[in-house]
């Protein structure tokens, strides 16, 4: 599928490593990317820290489960967001999901882009689909959250065990 | 080897819209700490006009003055998709169940959601059909059946779906059906030859399908009277 051939082409062009099964394999369930230099979350959020910014999105996985968002509501800059607790929504195929904050910060900029094409989120949810940035008040949270490897078996693990 | 799941459903009779929200809103918390196992609710309601969080108030096609003069009420709500109809004679199924411990995402539960309506209508010799790109909900030819509206917090599932057996269709006059213009509304009574039972049998045929196509083991059935439980 396109998405899946643009997705390892841009990770071999970042020089990431990505955790993509091949695409071939019938018995594969994890169709998705991983990305590395990433924290994720059990609820399928990911988050990228730079500086005294972290930067919080849905993971290919989640956006995969999900279907084509139609609908993203976002957060206002100032306010806070909570470790384990929805700041935002997306909506799919007419079910409403909250996204949930991996950690706790100050919010410092939201993508407006979402507003119009909330489709970013499918097409692309490590880079143009990132949902809110953020000011963490407790850098030692990121610690606590799944590196790829470890979030890769998680999403094998949920997919492959019903 | 697999944990066998029981699906507790209470059958509820008809409710209030406001009613049957704030038990749902009460039975998703209790599921969250997994004080309540896997919940579904079987009920009715009276004429209810309702929104989902895009409030998408510009299909509502008549004042909300005069909805109430019809006897219906309004709500806004959570839940995912446009503008929809409830009343009597149409098959509300809210499941409070936790997508995580079974590892669906939103889009194969629901997916799961529109076979459960498929299949019932196939008891009654009607061929329904779900999975319509971009249009959630289950069709016999153009015509719609039944429809979905679902929030998911923390995991946990609530509002669900609504069948029509054999709602006032009229009603749907007065918006523009889950947003979509050019197609009609239908019913079970409309689109089949049988005699349809008492609507308790549909529905506890519905609540059955609904519970083999998610898998679980057993049904515990509870009749329950919505104003005496605690909400």
């Amino acid at each position: 599928m396109a998405l899946r051939i643009w997705a390892s082409s841009t990770a071999n062009a970042l020089r990431l490593s990505s955790a993509t099964r091949p695409h071939f394999s019938p018995l594969s369930r994890c169709f998705s990317s991983v990305l590395d230099g990433l924290k994720y979350a059990h609820s399928h959020e990911w988050v990228k820290h730079e500086g005294h910014v972290a930067t919080i999105g849905i993971t290919d996985h989640a956006q995969d489960h999900l279907g084509e968002v139609v609908f993203v509501e976002l957060p206002d800059i100032g306010g806070s967001v909570t470790k384990g607790t929805g700041f935002g929504a997306v909506e799919s195929v007419k079910a409403t999901s909250d996204v949930n904050s991996p950690i706790c910060g100050e919010i410092v900029e939201v993508n407006t882009n979402l507003k119009e094409t909330p489709g970013l989120i499918n097409s692309s949810p490590y880079e143009k689909g990132w949902m809110i940035k953020v000011k963490p008040s407790n850098p030692s949270e990121l610690e606590a959250l799944m590196g790829p490897k470890e979030y890769t078996k998680f999403c094998e693990e949920e997919d492959g065990g019903h | 080897m697999r944990i066998p799941r029981n699906l507790e459903v209470w059958r509820l009779g008809t409710v209030n819209y406001l009613k049957a929200l704030k038990l749902q809103e009460k039975l998703a918390s209790d599921r969250k700490i997994n004080k309540i196992p896997d919940t579904l609710l079987s009920l009715q309601h009276p004429p209810t006009y309702t929104l989902g969080k895009r409030r998408t108030d510009y299909n509502l096609l008549v004042p909300e003055s005069e909805l109430k003069n019809m006897g219906a009420e309004l709500h806004y709500t959570q839940r995912g998709g446009d503008i929809t109809f409830h009343g009597p004679h149409q098959a509300i199924l809210y499941p409070i169940i936790s997508l995580r411990d079974i590892g669906l995402g939103a889009r194969k539960y629901v997916e799961n959601l529109e076979s459960t309506m498929t299949e019932l209508s196939s008891l009654y010799g009607v061929k329904a059909h779900g999975q319509r790109k971009c249009e959630t909900g289950v069709w016999v030819g153009d015509r719609k059946i039944g429809a979905i509206g679902v929030r998911i917090s923390a995991g946990i599932t609530s509002h669900g779906l609504a069948f029509n057996i054999d709602p006032d269709l009229t009603f749907f006059k007065h918006i523009v059906p889950c947003g979509i213009a050019d197609k009609d509304v239908t019913s079970l009574r409309t689109e089949t030859d049988l005699v349809l039972p008492d609507d308790e049998v549909i529905q506890e045929q519905l609540v059955s399908c609904f519970a083999r196509l998610f898998g679980y083991n057993d049904i515990i059935w509870k009749d329950k009277n919505v104003i005496e439980i605690d909400g």
